[in-house]
């Protein structure tokens, strides 16, 4: 303990850490009105979180093309040691993401929060809830079972039934007419690198809003 | 009133709270640690990698190198006149990966030209072990490696 206050006393002396956290976290104000509902939100972040950690191992051993996905989250499930741990909470925390996402905007909704000036609020989070499905089912395809290809097959079909341009956007998705090996490369890409960028930087903005215009206090 | 006197350092209210907290927070970070770091510097084996490796004959043409990974290992199996012959890729000067030249019928380093004869003996270059042959068997016309 003496210890741990020494190097963080060095530390605070040279950069003030102090006053930093009791602005912001210990000493914190927040309307008494405000329940456990306005938790959500940051349940959602504390999730992905979760999410981009145990993403960053389950990477060192995945790899992103049909002959060795399946091969290789099995082998994470069963070799690695606490891997089938590892795996099965990034699975399970993508599905309490999604929850938390929807409780979230179920608590906004109810209580009016959307209202000015706080349209903007809703308009990124929205689109942090359609950044977050896609995640949601970009990861799915990626451990090449039955049920990712046909999850991904019927949900690359979708937008087929969009007249004229339908066609055109499934095969930009599949990276082909069916799902193969370049869909899944194309999946993990956007689901380790390009989803996770934009959800940061959407994230960055949402929560910068809300320090600007203040948490809405309930009537 | 009594508590808002300041407590004695690790005795009293505040004393027991913070010793509480300390210990949750220590679980707390040996139950997420410790799986983390038994995934992070686990060494799995590969499912089937003590399998020993097996190669029939009459894929292997006379002259030719075929290259095998067998136990981490890379392995050349080379189809001579007198038989195999099994040996470790790995070059004895530094770990490269040698290569069979057809052509010369020679083993070639490609970091800095060592050169091997068909038995895995030294021509030329910066080393002076041959080539390691790796022990094998011949059963119903196959190259077996167990060892």
């Amino acid at each position: 303990m003496r210890l741990f206050q020494a190097i963080y006393g060095w530390f605070d002396r040279r950069y003030q850490v102090t006053p930093l956290i009791e602005k912001n976290v210990t000493h914190k104000r927040v309307p008494r009105t405000l329940g456990w509902a306005a938790c959500f939100g940051g349940l959602s972040l504390l999730i992905f979180l979760v999410q981009v950690f145990t993403g960053m191992l389950l990477l060192m051993y995945y790899k992103p093309d049909p002959a060795n996905a399946w091969d290789s989250v099995t082998f994470i499930k069963s070799n690695v040691s606490m891997g089938w741990l590892v795996q099965r909470i990034h699975t399970v925390s993508a599905n309490l993401m999604i929850v938390m996402v929807l409780m979230h905007m179920a608590r906004i909704a109810y209580y009016k929060v959307y209202r000015s000036p706080r349209e903007l609020h809703w308009v990124s989070g929205v689109v942090l809830l359609m950044l977050t499905l896609v995640l949601a089912f970009t990861g799915y395809l990626l451990p090449w079972t039955q049920l990712s290809y046909w999850g991904a097959k019927v949900g690359t079909e979708i937008p087929g039934a969009i007249p004229v341009i339908g066609r055109d956007i499934v095969q930009w998705m599949r990276r082909g007419e069916a799902i193969s090996g370049e869909t899944l490369g194309f999946f993990f890409a956007l689901h380790i690198w390009i989803i996770p960028a934009t959800i940061s930087a959407f994230m960055g903005m949402h929560f910068a809003m809300i320090r600007r215009t203040g948490i809405s206090r309930p009537l | 009133m009594s508590s808002d006197k300041p407590c004695e350092k690790g005795n009293g209210r505040r004393g027991f709270c913070k010793a509480c907290i300390g210990a949750m927070t220590a679980a707390s970070t040996a139950m997420v640690g410790y799986p983390v770091v038994s995934f992070v510097i686990s060494q799995p084996s590969r499912i089937g990698e003590d399998k020993p490796l097996e190669v029939p004959i009459d894929q292997l043409t006379l002259g030719q190198a075929r290259y095998e990974q067998w136990r981490g290992l890379q392995v050349i199996i080379l189809a001579t006149a007198d038989g195999p012959m099994v040996f470790s890729a790995s070059c004895p000067h530094l770990g490269c990966a040698v290569g069979w030249d057809t052509a010369d019928s020679v083993f070639r380093c490609p970091c800095h030209g060592a050169v091997f004869t068909a038995q895995g003996e030294v021509v030329s270059g910066p080393v002076s072990d041959s080539l390691k042959q790796i022990p094998f068997e011949i059963k119903d016309g196959k190259i077996i490696i167990t060892a």
